[in-house]
């Protein structure tokens, strides 16, 4: 029975994971700090936790008319919405064109998979990011004008433009599994794997990949690059453990999913947190979650140091 | 669970199930109000054969067990003239010139059973006048006479009073005649003991009035049974009754019943000596149909009665109380609780996809408030404009609140549209166009539209699939129509729908959906695992 081959191997489950660990472990009023990004990037700002830049924040529809001047001043960026989930209304931009016909200024803005976008365009973007269309629940939203990251050479071979993510799952602080978002041509750049991105389990140990899964099916290869998926050893392993462990005294919520970046010259750094991960990183693992976190809930020690829970981990798991 | 956790839910389960014991056991209450029988629409055609200037036919009338409303009787040209004796109603129609047409009658008529319990033992010897009557027994061959008289020697052996010797004589015809349509005279039976339901009538009769108790035959109508909506054509067919201690009961030798007419007959003429010649085949040709005017209705005045009389807590706080439209909307909004309780094991147990998480009942409501076909019509014209206007809209870069704003204007203009349709069709039913459908069908589309701008339409329309199948599961609850009585006659229960949702809502274990979810992992897992033993 199937059912008992899912509890033998310590998979979680959605009521498990909301009833037994979401719902004990994170208070509610800390949501808005990882919900709303704008707010985690100021609190990551205290914490001294890197974080891209945010170049502006678009909040009302009045600034909308005047913000061609100000993009003009940045070679690339990210459009998001603050309190965007999955991914959704993200736009990458990687070139400003500037055109002048007949007297006009014309400017466009290059995506990064290559299509042109009219700033009016990119302005009624920003317009439906305000008015809440890609926001959890619909409420009104700000939009972030953000630092566009470089990808790190690493991942050259094993991402199809896009840049790959990190995801690690901390609880109580320890974090207790983690995966490689890898971005593929059907994913359109996107690291989303409900977009077929592909899912690389990690081994907290070392940061090797364990296993790789698009769409719930392993794979060896990358489909785009044909690059061996299990070649793969991320650099900066401890330090990527240790960002997301020191998430967790950030926001104090017990069950968190950290989202990193690698960069080419600041390493880590935290792109985004979430309290509700979802549970699709075990299909990348081939592993349960129960085993670990109750590991966790029972044994291990209090009071430790972010740096010596990201080692317990890379110990114990 | 915690152990307090495990009390509560348990007091919140148990308490309403141990009221509903101490209303049944100890107040006596019933559950649940009794259901009512029904009201039939009866019509009657009939046809005189030959010119007649009138004729006469046997109709219903009101007595014990039947309530006979809105007559119809009156036919353009005929006169008609109804002679009702104490017992029966007897209609004549007469014209000018011959009848050559078929003259018709209805009514309503409204059925109970008639019972007799303990019929008391009756030495009455002697009648009055207007009973004669049914106390004179018809002519018989001598042979006959002879066979009744043997029989009677051998069944009626030390009777005492007219109750057991009726009897008597009812167990016999009833269980040693058998029932033979194609034997037509007393003669035939008594020498092979077989008779159609009419000669075993006559021949309880005949031997009922041979011992002094006044008796007389029943023409009486069968109900037809609801499965076959479709056959509503009835027969005549007979019974009897016998007067004992001062009443006409009721006596059935072909169905068996003594004392007792369940209330799927209705009593046409009451003595069949009168009208033999009348609803002769000879004399007239008719046809009789009855079908039902209304079905599962429960009687609840009968049972406010009841719960007001046993004056405990629940005749205050009883539901039955309030005025009648308010009973209405609770019955429909008692089941909410319910269906609130599907949906949860539906999202949490199963793990169907569904918009909103109250969106599946709004719509199970939109359909009861106007109609499952009509309410998926509305549904799916509804959820095309909600996707096509993301493609033409889209074009226009308009914002959130005014593009949605858009789509409730076109909703709008719909309804009139169909306003204007259905009245040149049918008589428009005005509660499909009422404000409350259009608050549901608002609050669906902006559900919808947020789904399709964040996961695209494969993925909406899976969703949508998983809210209509839950819909129409919480609108099929409302034919139930048992459970919403029992509800509402007992809204206590809806305290252990909150100890059950407890339940669902402490549910840890793997929703169904992930066992399809996961499926692929634990397969890949064993493999990976079988290929390292493989390793050399």
């Amino acid at each position: 029975m199937i059912f008992r081959d899912l509890k033998q191997m310590g998979i979680l489950g959605i009521n498990n994971r909301v009833g037994r660990y979401i719902l004990r472990h994170n208070k509610r009023a800390n949501y808005p700090l990882v919900d709303n990004k704008v707010l985690t990037a100021q609190r990551a700002a205290a914490w001294g936790i890197p974080t891209p830049e945010n170049y502006l924040v678009v909040e009302n529809y009045g600034s909308l008319k005047n913000l061609h001047l100000k993009l003009l001043n940045y070679d690339s960026f990210v459009i998001k919405p603050a309190k965007g989930s999955q991914g959704n209304g993200i736009i990458v931009i990687k070139e400003i064109i500037k055109e002048e016909k007949h007297g006009e200024i014309r400017i466009l803005c290059r995506r990064s998979n290559d299509k042109l976008m009219d700033i009016d365009e990119v302005k009624h973007h920003i317009s439906g990011i305000l008015s809440g269309l890609y926001s959890l629940g619909g409420q009104s939203d700000a939009a972030i004008i953000q630092a566009k990251i470089d990808k790190h050479p690493i991942f050259d071979d094993y991402s199809y433009s896009g840049i790959p993510d990190i995801r690690v799952i901390v609880f109580e602080g320890f974090p207790v599994m983690s995966m490689v978002r890898l971005p593929t041509k059907s994913s359109d750049g996107k690291a989303n794997l409900h977009q077929g991105a592909i899912g690389a389990g990690l081994n907290l140990s070392n940061g090797w990949t364990n296993n790789a899964v698009i769409n719930n099916q392993v794979v060896d290869t990358h489909p785009d690059t044909g690059h061996n998926l299990s070649g793969l050893k991320l650099p900066f392993w401890r330090e990527i453990l240790e960002l997301a462990a020191h998430c967790y005294d950030m926001v104090e919520l017990g069950y968190l999913g950290a989202d990193i970046v690698l960069t080419p010259d600041q390493g880590p750094i935290l792109l985004e947190l979430n309290a509700r991960p979802g549970l699709g990183i075990q299909i990348a693992n081939l592993a349960g979650l129960v085993p670990r976190l109750e590991k966790i809930r029972r044994e291990a020690p209090h009071n430790l140091l972010a740096k010596e829970r990201a080692d317990y981990s890379m110990k114990n798991f | 669970m915690k152990k307090f956790v495990v009390a509560i839910t348990a007091f919140l389960i148990l308490f309403p199930i141990g009221l509903l014991f101490y209303k049944s056991e100890v107040l006596n209450l019933s559950l649940i109000p009794q259901m009512v029988d029904d009201v039939w629409n009866f019509h009657l055609t009939v046809k005189p054969k030959g010119d007649q200037l009138s004729f006469s036919f046997p109709i219903p009338r009101s007595s014990l067990g039947q309530k006979v409303s809105d007559e119809k009787i009156r036919n353009k040209g005929i006169e008609v003239f109804v002679d009702s004796n104490s017992d029966s109603s007897l209609a004549t129609w007469s014209a000018k010139e011959p009848i050559n047409r078929r003259i018709t009658y209805s009514a309503r008529v409204d059925l109970n059973d008639v019972v007799y319990k303990n019929i008391p033992k009756d030495y009455t010897v002697n009648y009055p006048k207007g009973l004669q009557k049914y106390l004179k027994v018809p002519e018989l061959l001598p042979e006959d006479v002879a066979a009744i008289e043997t029989l009677e020697g051998a069944i009626l052996e030390g009777s005492e009073d007219k109750t057991s010797l009726v009897r008597k004589i009812y167990y016999y015809v009833e269980e040693e005649i058998q029932r033979n349509t194609d034997i037509k005279t007393i003669h035939e039976t008594l020498n092979i003991g077989k008779g159609s339901p009419l000669i075993k009538a006559k021949l309880f009769n005949i031997m009922a009035r041979r011992n002094g108790v006044p008796s007389r035959i029943v023409v009486l109508a069968r109900m037809p049974e609801l499965k076959d909506e479709q056959e509503t054509k009835i027969r005549f067919t007979f019974s009897n009754e016998v007067f004992l201690s001062n009443k006409w009961i009721p006596i059935d030798t072909n169905r068996g019943y003594f004392g007792e007419r369940p209330d799927s007959f209705m009593v046409i003429y009451r003595n069949y000596e009168e009208v033999e010649k009348l609803i002769s085949k000879k004399k007239v040709s008719y046809s009789i149909q009855a079908e039902r005017a209304r079905i599962n209705r429960y009687n609840k005045a009968e049972f406010k009665k009841e719960v007001v009389k046993s004056d405990s807590i629940f005749s205050k706080i009883s539901l039955y109380r309030l005025p009648l439209p308010l009973q209405t909307m609770f019955t429909t909004i008692l089941l909410i609780p319910i269906g609130t309780l599907v949906l949860s094991l539906a999202r949490n147990i199963i793990g169907v996809p569904t918009f909103g998480i109250f969106t599946p009942i709004l719509l199970a409501l939109f359909f009861k408030e106007t109609s499952f076909g009509f309410g998926m019509l509305f549904f799916s014209v509804v959820v095309i404009i909600g996707i096509g206007e993301r493609y033409i809209l889209d074009k226009f870069y308009l914002l959130a609140v005014p593009r949605l704003s858009i789509i409730l204007t076109l909703v709008i203009l719909l309804m009139i549209g169909y306003a204007f349709f259905s009245v040149d069709l049918t008589s428009v039913s005005q509660k499909h166009l009422a404000f409350f459908p259009i608050v549901i069908i608002t609050t669906i589309i902006e559900r919808l539209s947020i789904q399709l701008a964040e996961e695209g339409v494969i993925n909406t329309l899976k969703t949508l699939l998983g809210t209509l199948v839950i819909s129409v599961l919480v609108y099929s609850l409302y034919f139930i129509s048992p459970l919403e009585m029992f509800i509402f006659t007992n809204p206590e229960l809806l305290v252990t729908i909150i100890g059950l949702l407890i339940l669902v809502g402490k549910y840890k274990g793997y929703r169904i959906s992930e066992f399809i979810r996961f499926r692929d992992l634990v397969r890949q897992k064993k493999k990976k695992e079988s290929q390292k033993y493989d390793l050399p």
